[in-house]
């Protein structure tokens, strides 16, 4: 039986009917179409699918969706600004951060979390903070400087 | 990958729960941070009838410390990461550093520490030191309470003293007394995401600043099918004056006296056991770094 949930995704409210074996990457991929959360392992290893759930990133795929009734959901689609790209999303393309992109997404939002507890992070702040991020093209080296530059700039 | 249908409760009392659990026993499993239940579910590992989710319930979301008693409970549906920055933990640093290494930072947001203890995976983090810690378990139930020590609360690979109808609401950790020191060591090939290879949580408690040792637990994840003590090495540490001969030869007996280490693919029982007896060593010494 499908049940009624209350979520705010992007700061907007959605009132959606879900089947309780639905996750919160699907709800978002299928029912919002919200594509740019990738869906990668489905296993909550590879970070592809990360959403921020009330201020933490979560792996949307080992999140029930009526788990996710009254709180609040931040998608990569959802940090743009009026004034365009949000300064992470500015820096991976700066930098040169993105190879496939499969795993941007996540780890945009893991770094976008990092930046907004600690504006200064060291390197190993910046490496543990994306520790559950995979990412098989950049060797993550490109991914950190973009993330020091965004710092820098704070 | 799909997960199979199963109908959905969300109590927000610990008594909801615990009526919910009674009326549908092994038909029903409890859902927390669902980094375990989700993937086994997806994996086709599990399939029970009924979930029941423990996120709604305040009375195990919530910890509470009570200096008169001695002691601070910690509610089991804690999120790990949020546990982490709590005050209360920074005298336990095993179970700090513990929780520090549990998956990632993105898996330690939706981990919580009873899912990590009822799981009862050989290899668990947070498992060790609770034991070395004599933390408590409370279990509930329709019937009421009851309180089981950790050491005593793992059955076997994944299996655990709690009957069909209880719930693993909360643990209880008590104040340590003067002069102890702790430290837990994770060892794997990786340092997020990975799975202990061994792991050891030494506490050792003195009588005075330079000793003599009056209390020592030490115990060994991964290395048996639940979290073993290594009651030979504590036995050499009571009575002796902490340092590194009589650490060597309480590694040394852990290692080939009280680890039941098997081969498989992470490792040989071998080298596992060499590692006991390194760790040890470490944990150990770090413990008494950390004698406060």
């Amino acid at each position: 039986m499908k049940r009624l949930i209350n979520i705010t995704v992007n700061q907007k409210k959605y009132e959606l009917a879900v089947d309780p074996n639905m996750t919160l990457a699907d709800m978002i991929r299928v029912e919002l179409k919200l594509t740019g959360t990738k869906k990668g392992c489905g296993l909550g290893e590879c970070g592809a699918c990360t959403v921020i759930l009330d201020g933490k990133t979560v792996s949307s795929c080992l999140v029930l969706a009526v788990e996710a009734d009254n709180r609040d959901v931040i998608t990569i689609e959802g940090i743009e600004t009026e004034k365009g790209l949000h300064p992470v999303q500015q820096a991976f393309v700066e930098k040169g951060a993105i190879q496939c992109g499969f795993c941007t997404p996540g780890m945009v939002l893991s770094a976008k979390t990092l930046l907004d507890e600690n504006p200064h992070p060291d390197e190993q702040d910046i490496r543990k903070a994306i520790s559950g991020n995979l990412c098989r093209c950049t060797g993550y080296q490109k991914i950190v400087e973009a993330v020091q530059s965004v710092s820098a700039r704070k | 990958m799909l997960i199979p249908r199963f109908n959905y409760h969300k109590p927000s009392t610990l008594k909801e729960a615990c009526e919910l659990k009674a009326e549908f026993k092994n038909k029903a499993m409890f859902l927390a941070g669902g980094t375990d239940v989700i993937v086994n579910l997806k994996r086709g590992v599990i399939s029970p009838d009924n979930l029941i989710s423990l996120n709604s319930i305040a009375e195990m979301t919530s910890n509470s410390v009570n200096d008169k008693k001695g002691q601070t409970i910690i509610g089991a549906s804690g999120k790990v990461a949020g546990l982490i920055n709590e005050k209360f933990l920074l005298p336990y640093s095993a179970l700090k550093t513990a929780m520090e290494n549990i998956g990632s930072p993105i898996i330690r947001n939706m981990a919580t520490i009873g899912g990590n203890i009822v799981t009862a995976r050989p290899a668990a983090d947070a498992s060790p030191s609770l034991i070395a810690y004599k933390a408590k378990a409370v279990l509930n139930s329709v019937s009421g309470k009851r309180e089981v020590s950790m050491d005593n609360f793992f059955v076997g690979v994944g299996k655990t003293v709690l009957n069909d109808d209880e719930i693993l609401s909360a643990i209880i950790l008590y104040n340590l007394p003067s002069y102890t020191g702790s430290a837990y060591i994770k060892f794997g090939t990786r340092k997020a995401l990975e799975i202990s290879l061994v792991n050891v949580a030494a506490v050792i408690t003195l009588e005075k600043p330079d000793g003599p040792i009056t209390d020592a637990r030490i115990v060994m994840g991964a290395v048996g099918p639940v979290p073993l003590r290594a009651k030979t090495a504590e036995k050499i540490l009571i009575g002796e004056k902490p340092g590194a001969g009589v650490f060597a030869k309480a590694a040394e007996s852990a290692a080939s006296k009280d680890s039941s280490p098997i081969d498989d693919f992470r490792g040989s029982a071998g080298y596992r056991r060499d590692m006991v007896k390194v760790l040890t060593e470490r944990a150990l010494k770090m413990a008494l770094s950390d004698i406060r």
